[in-house]
């Protein structure tokens, strides 16, 4: 079996890497980003929920794009990732 | 062409009978690999060691059968996020990669599934507290451990899968709190004589969780999470149901489930008609052959009524032969009433705890989404008037944010009409599961099909 592919991306600003096909959430999670988001409201921490796109509270900002759901979209090689 | 919308094991089964005489089949699915959420499978580059389900060999011979046939195209990374009737047909709007695209099905069988049900307690929003369908997703499909310290509690035959397969993979999991005791299946003894294999299956988990030292206590419930200083979680506090006392268990993990709720958004939108299981969960009506209200519609596995893998393998291969229109062995059709029992089973042994809306205080977060406390639910029913989940939503929010209100509109319709002192009405139940969109689409790739936000 051959051995899986490391890529890297930002999180914030700081660089972190991943394995190709991790969603960012699993991508965050495995770089001890255990945060994703705060809310608008009471800003408090939010992170991963139902894992399977269906809750909106692992939502992120991939290249500038807001309201991405991280547990859904694949990390990809120099993806820049912020919270929102 | 007959679609199948799901890739999960009815949709599979459902794609491998429809196919059998040479129909062709386009099988839709939201992620990147088939199985849906109950096989999830960490894609082929990766090494070992590789977390898998109970039954997986099964998987892998079906997923080889679909792949390899000349007759059904998976289309994978998909969104359906909405669907028409056009004549006598039906039409599947869906996104991938960035651009819309659709088809349009003579046969159509939804196989979208379920997701875990959540009730809302004290804490419940912090970093860590999660459902056992998150732990598990992370673990399958991208071999990722969520915690290091995992505690499972909730309800219902879910937890020991997750545990082990968390356990398996070095997770230290630190207990699983079962809110109900495991006698009440002597009261259903159909179920268990007719579903010898269920119970081979529970007693291959439980003897993995001994082996790897967790702990299954009955009759436990979780009473609010709190975090540490970095602001995710810390600890958890139980007690056993009714009891005042509570125990603290450090976590950072707290993986809560109650049972399953059936992704009812395509079935809403083609307006198919819906029937109340005997626990409340909206579910999708069929009649023998799977078919719904809808003539060229059928529906198979979770959104039909929750019952597990083996039911919906059956569902779905019942809901394929009806659209090519081929004749139903009779063996099938007992299998699928042996099934029932067994999910009729899980209903009565499984039951959430009446009293869940006692643990929870005004500040308690009801709408995750919205920021939407039991304080402000309770205050526009006492204050304001309202008579009505849709009217408290109007004054407050809950269920108007990003999710649609999937998490929260049946704990929103159950914590008003406790507030009016009635129950929920079989009309609200279904009209809270309706949604006119199934998944969200941006206003740019609405206007010109092409993704530009």
């Amino acid at each position: 079996m051959k051995p899986a592919q490391s890529i890297d991306f930002t999180f914030n600003s700081a660089s972190h890497s991943a394995i190709a096909g991790q969603t960012i959430a699993a991508a965050l999670i495995d770089s001890g980003n255990r945060i994703l988001r705060s809310t608008r409201f009471n800003n408090e921490p939010r992170a991963i929920f139902c894992g399977i796109g269906i809750c909106f509270d692992c939502l992120v900002i991939v290249d500038d794009v807001r309201n991405q759901r991280a547990c859904l979209v694949e990390v990809l090689p120099g993806m820049r990732i912020a919270s929102q | 062409m007959i679609v199948i919308i799901g890739g999960g094991p009815s949709g599979l089964s459902a794609a491998l009978a429809a196919s059998r005489n040479g129909a062709e089949v386009i099988l839709i699915d939201n992620s990147p690999q088939l199985g849906g959420q109950y096989w999830r499978h960490l894609p082929s580059n990766w090494g070992e060691p590789r977390a898998t389900s109970y039954d997986y060999a099964k998987a892998e011979i079906i997923f080889t059968a679909v792949v390899n046939s000349p007759y059904i195209t998976p289309i994978s990374n998909a969104q359906v996020w909405s669907a028409e009737k056009v004549g006598e047909k039906i039409k599947l709007n869906f996104i991938q990669g960035g651009k819309e695209n659709s088809v349009l099905a003579e046969k159509l069988i939804l196989a979208t599934g379920a997701y875990d049900r959540t009730l809302p307690f004290p804490g419940w929003q912090i970093p860590g507290v999660m459902t056992p369908g998150s732990a598990q997703s992370m673990l399958k499909s991208h071999g990722v451990l969520v915690g290091k310290k995992i505690v499972l509690a909730g309800t219902g035959p879910f937890l020991l899968p997750v545990a082990t397969g968390l356990a398996d993979m070095q997770g230290q999991v630190v207990g699983i709190y079962e809110v109900n005791f495991p006698w009440k299946w002597f009261s259903t003894p159909i179920a268990l004589l007719r579903n010898p294999k269920k119970f081979k299956e529970a007693f291959y988990y439980v003897k993995k969780l001994v082996r790897h030292g967790v702990r299954l206590r009955f009759g436990y419930v979780v009473r609010s999470a709190h975090a540490g200083k970095d602001g995710t979680l810390e600890y958890i506090l139980l007690s056993k149901r009714g009891a005042k006392n509570e125990v603290r268990v450090d976590c950072d993990i707290a993986a809560i489930g109650w049972g399953f709720m059936p992704d009812l958004s395509l079935a809403g939108i083609l307006g198919l008609q819906q029937i109340i299981a005997r626990d409340g969960t909206v579910v999708v009506s069929i009649d023998e052959n799977q078919r719904s209200s809808h003539s060229n519609i059928y529906a198979a596995g979770e959104l039909t009524g929750i019952g597990g893998s083996d039911l919906a393998l059956v569902e779905g291969e019942i809901a394929g032969l009806s659209a090519i229109g081929e004749a139903i062995p009779r063996a099938l059709l007992q299998k699928r009433k042996w099934l029932n029992n067994f999910a009729n089973a899980l209903i009565e042994n499984y039951p959430i705890p009446a009293d869940w809306m006692h643990l929870l205080n005004a500040e308690t977060i009801i709408c995750r989404c919205e920021e939407v406390t039991l304080g402000d639910i309770k205050q526009s029913v006492l204050l304001l008037k309202a008579d009505s989940e849709r009217s408290s939503k109007l004054m407050t929010r809950a269920g108007m944010g990003m999710c649609q209100g999937r998490i929260c509109s049946r704990n929103v319709m159950e914590i008003v009409a406790n507030c009016l002192g009635r129950k929920v009405t079989e009309a609200e139940r279904i009209s809270s599961s309706y949604r006119p969109i199934a998944s969200p689409i941006s206003l740019g790739l609405l206007g010109d099909g092409l993704m530009d936000e």
